[in-house]
């Protein structure tokens, strides 16, 4: 795949994020090449970093057998997380920032420790997890209507808007993480419900996946890294200002506390 | 319009094993008049009546369905399947099967709470139904599972639900998809029983609702629910 071919892809990508008008997908531009929509990804971080961003972490998409089923693909993906995309627990979000939200409830590892072996086990996951937070991720696509296949969402950065952090960590050992229950809540409903097993069976394991990937990728996850696992439930449109509150058993409470109006 | 014969053609359907077509094409039912058929339905079967299971408890369903109140049905002794036990695939049309939580109730008080797989079965083709269809056949009822009974106190709000077929997870969820807690399963069940003169007897199980999706069920596999913190039930779906 050509540098010209991965420049055009990025520069729609960071036009639409710019201004806020969906553009069409990439997939004209890289097709199904993996390698170079991770490239484009690659580009807009870069790009971001030069105006003076810092990496926070990852994010990992595509975890449940629904959504992996529906876009033909049999492994997650990731994407990268900065730190303006970061909020706390009930601080406002400004819905101006995104273009098409939606919302989704997961567990946040953070980790102590590098985690930088290419076979990654669950064990390392755990030894390296400093403590874990519920979190609720929001998540967007520069592609107009979602109309996404593994190649753009990928080089859209895993479709990555912002996410909302819980404030008082778990340790890992505190919670049976592949059973542990999730509802999240808007206006008084439930509007999305699943479980820890959602996420390729346990969210741990979907880290352990991430860190493999990213080290053979030659950056791999550091100290101080937040990674956002995976979806515990369906995804739900944000079609306002309100709030969505995420309940995780176990590990508490975090409210996404959206205000003005969407892009 | 003769409810003893719409009764009659639902329970030939489940004897015959054979779906039918959805009352509601041919007559106008009203909810009363698909209540009335449930009774006769439920009497036909000459079985000791154990308890009753709610339906359309989840805001998916509900939105699905277009429909926002809670149905209820009644369970039989016949329907009952041992905690890792076995089931016969003889006795089903299109079986499918979900997770749940059950109470059981003793002089109307919470004595106990259990995980639960239901096995649900309508008898119309399909599995395709409207609210007064669904409610006539007995709210698919067609079979059940209790795990170990727990602690009256144990809490139950938003308890993860994974649901596993053969070893491999199903369906996942959480048990708040259950009207927000399935605690509110109680007070309901009490409440649509009045509501339908239907009497619950002094001990009587509650099937407080699905809290996924109901997965189809295959001759040969093994099924099996946890709730976090409440503990496990399985049968296996004979091949």
């Amino acid at each position: 795949m050509s540098d010209d071919v991965i420049t055009r892809a990025a520069e729609r990508l960071r036009t639409a994020q710019r201004t806020k008008v969906a553009c069409a997908p990439v997939r004209d531009l890289i097709g199904d090449d993996l390698d170079a929509a991770y490239a484009v990804q690659a580009a807009l971080t870069g790009a971001l970093i030069t105006d003076g961003e810092r990496v926070v972490g990852h994010k990992i998409g595509l975890t449940s057998a629904a959504v992996q089923r529906q876009l033909g693909v049999d492994r997650p993906d990731f994407g990268t997380l900065t730190a303006s995309m970061a909020y706390a627990d009930g601080e406002p979000v400004p819905l101006g920032r995104f273009l098409q939200p939606r919302v989704e409830a997961e567990v946040a590892f953070v980790l102590g420790r590098d985690l930088d072996t290419e076979r990654c086990t669950v064990a390392d996951v755990l030894r390296a997890t400093e403590f874990l937070l519920p979190a609720v991720e929001i998540v967007d696509s520069r592609i107009a209507d979602w109309d996404i296949t593994l190649t753009d969402t990928v080089a859209d950065n895993g479709s990555s808007g912002a996410f909302v952090l819980g404030t008082t960590p778990v340790r890992p050992g505190e919670a049976v993480l592949s059973d542990i229950g999730m509802v999240l809540e808007h206006r008084g409903e439930a509007v999305s419900t699943g479980a820890g097993a959602a996420c390729l069976g346990s969210p741990v394991t979907a880290v352990a996946w991430l860190a493999g990937e990213l080290a053979r990728r030659g950056q791999p996850l550091r100290a101080g890294h937040v990674v956002l696992s995976g979806a515990l439930g369906p995804v739900v449109p944000v079609s306002g200002a309100g709030v969505h509150r995420a309940r995780l058993e176990s590990l508490g409470d975090v409210r996404a506390v959206f205000e003005g109006a969407a892009a | 319009m003769n409810l003893e014969a719409l009764a009659r053609t639902l329970a030939d359907a489940a004897a015959d094993r054979s779906a039918v077509p959805q009352l509601s094409r041919e007559y106008d039912l009203d909810l009363a008049d698909a209540y009335a058929v449930q009774r006769l339905v439920v009497d036909a079967r000459k079985r000791a009546r154990t308890g009753v299971k709610l339906g359309l408890t989840s805001r998916a369903k509900a939105v699905q369905m277009g429909v926002f109140d809670v149905i209820i049905g009644e369970l039989t002794e016949d329907m009952a399947v041992a905690d890792g036990g076995r089931l016969d695939p003889g006795r089903f049309i299109h079986p499918r099967v979900e997770p749940e939580i059950a109470f059981l109730l003793r002089g109307g008080e919470v004595a106990a709470v259990a995980p639960a797989l239901e096995i649900i079965d309508s008898r119309y083709r399909d599995f395709r139904f409207n609210l007064v269809d669904v409610v006539a056949d007995n709210t698919s009822a067609a079979a059940y599972v209790l795990g170990p009974w727990r602690a009256a106190d144990t809490d139950t709000a938003n308890r993860g639900v994974v649901m596993e077929i053969d070893g491999r997870v199903a369906e996942t969820g959480s048990t708040a998809a259950i009207l927000g807690d399935p605690w509110r399963a109680v007070e309901t069940a009490a409440r649509l029983a009045r509501a339908t003169g239907l009497h619950l007897p002094d001990e009587t199980v509650v099937l407080a609702g699905a809290a996924t999706a109901a997965a189809p069920l295959t001759p040969g596999s093994t099924v099996e629910a946890r709730v976090s913190t409440l503990g496990r039930v399985s049968f296996t779906f004979d091949a």
